[in-house]
């Protein structure tokens, strides 16, 4: 269960560049070119992304930033589709895009396809409380109970405060 | 009084055009107001699968094996992640997912449908729409207070607003503050 807080959390396992999961070391876009696919909030500005991974390793470096990010979509909040989650190219590397509810409703058959995001990256310090609390929430979400006791360290929230995003059937 | 006329007129007229999106509304508003105990727009479905431990290769080999024991059409399959050392996903098309233990096999596969009807009456109601559909909405809202202040003036005397109906009126009126002073307390 505790996965589920370590949004930013590095898995020390051997990772796959294949196809389809995780976002390209660089990328950039056209810049005044329209970012192809379904537009939600204001869209995507920005021409240049940074990887999901490269903000997971320094996220204190990026705290505070607007940033393009790319990724597959890996997971869509299921009761208000208020986030989803962008994978990296590491086993486990995914970073939340959120959004205030109501803002942007993102539908659950997003899993899979290819999201182009922008926002601010937020660094939240959790309490070792705060932690539990999380853990719990998090797992109610996915229709799951959870002792919060089992969660025995404070962890840190990494994600994406959403302005706009873009998501599409491929890269 | 030709007022009362009008505002009688008015509240009827309105009060049919209103009627599909009230009913919507209500019926929406009952669906979301239980978010905690249910999802009022997807129904999932999960069936245990067991693929036996997948191959040692990449990511790639291990997505063509769960899609060749699950019998999947590749076409249907968008792309795959680890999303720890022991889970591997792979994802379908229209949100359905396959999560096998990579050591096991062991999983599931899950689905996921619309609820007919609740699904667009949500989106409607929560305005996922978005753009023109949002002064749709304002609309009617504006709509609903013209119902409820035209509606208070439909009967005279006794039973109109001047008589029982004021009293109607505050009990409506004190449920919510109740519940404010509530709130704040």
């Amino acid at each position: 269960m505790l996965k589920h807080l370590l949004v930013g959390s590095l898995w020390l396992v051997a990772c796959d560049k294949g196809p389809t999961q995780g976002s390209a070391p660089a990328m950039h876009a056209t810049p005044g070119e329209p970012v192809a696919g379904t537009t939600y909030g204001a869209g995507v500005a920005l021409v240049e992304a940074t990887p999901v991974d490269t903000i997971l390793a320094d996220p204190d470096g990026f705290k505070g930033k607007t940033v393009r990010v790319e990724g597959m979509v890996t997971d869509v909040c299921e009761r208000r589709g208020c986030w989803f989650e962008m994978a990296g190219t590491g086993a486990g590397l995914k970073l939340r895009f959120k959004v205030a509810d109501g803002a942007m409703t993102f539908p659950v058959e997003a899993k899979g396809k290819y999201a182009v995001a922008q926002g601010v990256v937020a660094v939240n310090e959790l309490t070792l409380e705060q932690t539990r609390e999380y853990a719990v929430e998090q797992a109610q979400e996915k229709g799951e109970k959870l002792d919060p006791a089992t969660v025995t360290k404070p962890t840190q929230i990494v994600r994406l405060d959403g302005t706009g995003a873009v998501v599409r059937e491929k890269k | 009084m030709q007022w009362r006329k009008l505002f009688r007129a008015v509240h009827r007229d309105l009060g049919y055009v209103a009627v599909a999106l009230t009913i919507s509304y209500a019926l929406s508003g009952l669906a979301v107001n239980h978010l905690d105990d249910w999802n009022p727009n997807y129904r999932f479905t999960e069936r245990s699968i067991d693929l036996g431990p997948l191959p040692a290769g990449s990511l790639a080999d291990r997505e063509a094996f769960v899609v060749e024991k699950l019998a999947l059409d590749p076409r249907a399959v968008r792309g795959h992640f680890q999303d720890s050392p022991t889970q591997f996903r792979v994802f379908l098309t229209a949100g359905q997912e396959a999560t096998v233990d990579i050591a096991t096999g062991r999983g599931t596969l899950k689905s996921v449908t619309t609820r007919a009807v609740l699904f667009e009456v949500n989106a409607l109601h929560l305005n996922n729409l978005k753009g023109v559909w949002t002064y749709v909405a304002d609309l009617f809202a504006l709509a609903l207070m013209v119902l409820a202040i035209t509606g208070m003036t439909m009967m005279k005397g006794a039973r109109g607003i001047g008589g029982r109906g004021k009293w109607f009126v505050g009990a409506g009126l004190v449920i919510p503050i109740a519940f404010v002073i509530y709130m704040y307390s």
